[in-house]
């Protein structure tokens, strides 16, 4: 498994890739935050006012970020899925197969590897979405004092962890459609249709919802349970359930299909 | 004038649907290999798509340190047996054992196998020695020494000559290139036993010298070569053993020599002129000889009118032919050329298999003409064209 983790670093490596997605996070956490800070005396997207009060918070810091969490999903997702679904459709699967027979430490070892990776790109916008709160605050007039306290620390560790848990989330969610698909294009319009589109209309028409499907949930996971009025370690459990049964799934069809490809 | 053609009596009555049982070359020649001294063992192998056998009842066994061709027409079951020996594809039934371990445990063998199958696939976005990179590290080559893993990447890339352009995108590569790179992952682990599937596909001929002595010298080494190919000389030259299969069925396995050897051999006479072709043909049916005549086209340069020659195939061993041609001329019949043709793997291949595209076949037999011999392959056969083109 070790050595499956290690190669996987081989092509997630590869300085295309590399740009893209680090590109795409880090516009995504620029986006986020500078709408964020200058949407201070306006409403929300959920139609909620923002305030300046509300941003020197120990949590406001992390606001930017938390703001294009699904935007880092999406990222999170479509990485995972193009590079599974990719090792069927380039034929290298088969390749790895014949150096690693065994399918189940083949495929830990590169979940090992995607999640490291995702862990880091959420890392990477972090850190930019941080860096740019501390340089808009004093436009906004939002004070930046309780961020860098005790409780501004510990909102950003948590808050952190929470985004992660979150883009992991969406990540199982395109390791299963990647499995399930075997071609990268169709893998990510498949879970980014399921995950955008198809939850969003079912909690719109049915609110209750909400707090069951698993996308919702990583939502409400990775802001930490400030969207939707649901206690976060019911959000965390079920989203935990959800990302291991579809890993599970993963695993069993990964370990008995026939490899055509 | 190439006597395998179509226009051939003996061939041309060759139907497609029953050669297997009724031909004389279905024999096996290393029926008392014992499982211990086979690399590749297997009883009863099948994988069923559907209601279509892609591998039907494979009986395969190829001894240990053997260079073995692995031939059948496109669409015969190859790349599905070996994908079978490779654990990629879990039988529909029957079992195998690849150097001693049962197939259901790839993970027991697959260390000391080294494979290429249905053509090379990398990474298109990292170079080739990136490619090779990520399956030493997943190989375990090297441990946790960069260097040490390093060193056996450029051994390999060097094997196959594709040192200079280790560092180029595999995507930039020439077919030929990518050929060699999937020839070198093959041999990164340093194998006992190499699977190929068609490595010499869209080689040029230096490359497919180049790959031919390779083989030979890892055969020689003590590695055991099972190597799919459609390029049928290169196998009759290279291999001691062969396996062909048609339609997922075993036609032949063991010595190359002894698939030959149960080969009719054949003379051909060509009477200078065209009447007497009756009489020779006669004069031979009287010393007991089987005797066919038929229309070939002569050499281009002739007229018109001699386009094409009477010739009378004898089915006889080269030896008599001076004896024939004795006969011949004690009978007033000038010889216009007299040719001993000694059967070639091609030749078998082709009545063998009957001369159709596997996958065809069934079409084909649709379209059989009344007196049951088989329509011109019309592109169907494995001309030179074909074997480059559609053989992944
Ligand atoms: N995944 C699949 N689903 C259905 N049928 C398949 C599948 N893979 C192979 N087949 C069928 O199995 C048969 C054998 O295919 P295979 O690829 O093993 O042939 P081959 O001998 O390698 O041919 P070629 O010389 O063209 O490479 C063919 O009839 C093919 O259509
Ligand atoms: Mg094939």
């Amino acid at each position: 498994m070790i050595a499956a983790f290690r190669a996987e670093w081989v092509p997630l490596l590869r300085p295309r890739l590399l740009a893209g997605t680090l590109g795409a996070v880090v516009a995504c956490a620029v986006l986020g935050t500078v709408l964020t800070f200058f949407s201070v005396g306006h409403r929300d997207f959920d139609g909620d006012p923002v305030t300046a009060a509300a941003l020197s918070r120990p949590d406001g810091l992390l606001q930017g970020v938390q703001a294009v969490s699904i935007l880092l999903g999406v990222v999170a997702l479509s990485v995972v899925a193009a590079s599974l679904a990719g090792d069927h459709s380039h034929g290298t699967l088969r390749n790895q197969l014949v150096a690693q027979p065994h399918r189940a430490r083949l495929l830990a070892g590169k979940l090992l590897a995607l999640s490291t990776f995702v862990v880091v790109i959420v890392a990477a916008a972090t850190v930019v979405s941080v860096g740019l709160s501390f340089l808009l605050a004093p436009t906004r007039g939002v004070s930046t004092a309780a961020w860098s306290g005790g409780a501004g620390l510990a909102e950003l560790g948590s808050g952190f962890v929470n985004l992660c848990l979150g883009s992991l989330g969406y990540a199982a969610i395109g390791a299963l459609a990647a499995i399930l698909l075997r071609g990268p294009a169709a893998a990510i319009a498949v879970a980014l249709a399921y995950a955008l589109p198809v939850e969003m209309l079912i909690s719109r028409i049915y609110r209750p919802a909400h707090s069951w499907l698993p996308v919702q949930l990583m939502q409400e996971i990775a802001t930490g349970g400030a969207a939707y009025a649901m206690p976060y370690a019911d959000a965390l459990l079920r989203g935990v359930l959800y990302a291991g049964v579809m890993l599970l799934l993963t695993l069993v069809i990964f370990r008995r299909r026939d490899m055509t490809a | 004038m190439n006597s395998g053609s179509a226009t051939d009596p003996a061939h041309a009555h060759h139907r497609p649907a029953d050669p297997p049982a009724a031909s004389p070359a279905v024999m096996n020649g290393a029926a008392g290999v014992a499982r211990s001294d086979t690399a590749i063992w297997t009883r009863g192998l099948t994988k069923r798509y559907g209601t279509r056998r892609a591998v039907d009842h494979l009986d395969l066994q190829v001894p240990r340190g053997a260079l073995s061709g692995f031939v059948g027409p496109n669409g015969a079951g190859k790349s599905t047996t070996l994908r079978m020996l490779l654990g990629l594809l879990r039988p529909s039934a029957g079992h195998g054992h690849v150097l001693g371990e049962p197939i259901t445990e790839p993970d027991r063998y697959l260390h000391r196998v080294g494979a290429m199958i249905e053509g090379p696939t990398f990474h298109p976005g990292l170079s080739g020695r990136r490619n090779l990179d990520q399956l030493a590290i997943l190989r375990g080559i090297g441990g946790w020494h960069r260097a040490r893993r390093q060193r056996r990447v450029e051994e390999v890339l060097g094997q196959v000559g594709l040192g200079e352009r280790a560092d180029d995108r595999f995507s930039s590569y020439s077919l030929g290139m990518k050929q060699r790179l999937g020839i070198a992952a093959a041999l990164l682990p340093d194998p006992c036993l190499l699977i190929l599937d068609e490595p010499t596909n869209g080689l040029d001929p230096a490359g497919i010298r180049e790959i031919r002595a390779l083989l030979g010298q890892l055969a020689g080494g003590g590695i055991t070569v099972f190597v799919s190919s459609h390029l049928l000389t290169e196998v009759e030259q290279i291999c001691d053993h062969l396996v062909m299969i048609n339609g997922g069925r075993m036609l032949f396995q063991g010595h190359v020599t002894d698939l030959l050897a149960a080969e009719d051999p054949r003379i051909l006479l060509i009477p200078e002129h065209d009447a007497d072709a009756r009489r020779l043909a006669g004069l031979l049916g009287d010393e007991g000889l089987r005797v066919e005549i038929d229309l070939r086209n002569g050499p281009p340069s002739a007229s018109a009118a001699q386009g094409r020659w009477p010739v009378v195939t004898a089915h006889a061993p080269e030896g008599l032919a001076a004896h024939l041609n004795r006969l011949a001329m004690h009978a007033g019949i000038t010889l216009r050329s007299l040719r001993a043709h000694r059967p070639n793997l091609e030749e078998t291949f082709l009545r063998v298999t009957g001369e159709i595209d596997g996958d065809l076949v069934r079409s084909a037999q649709a379209g059989q003409e009344p007196d049951g011999s088989v329509p011109p392959p019309a592109g169907a056969g494995l001309d030179p064209a074909h074997r480059r083109g559609g053989a992944t």
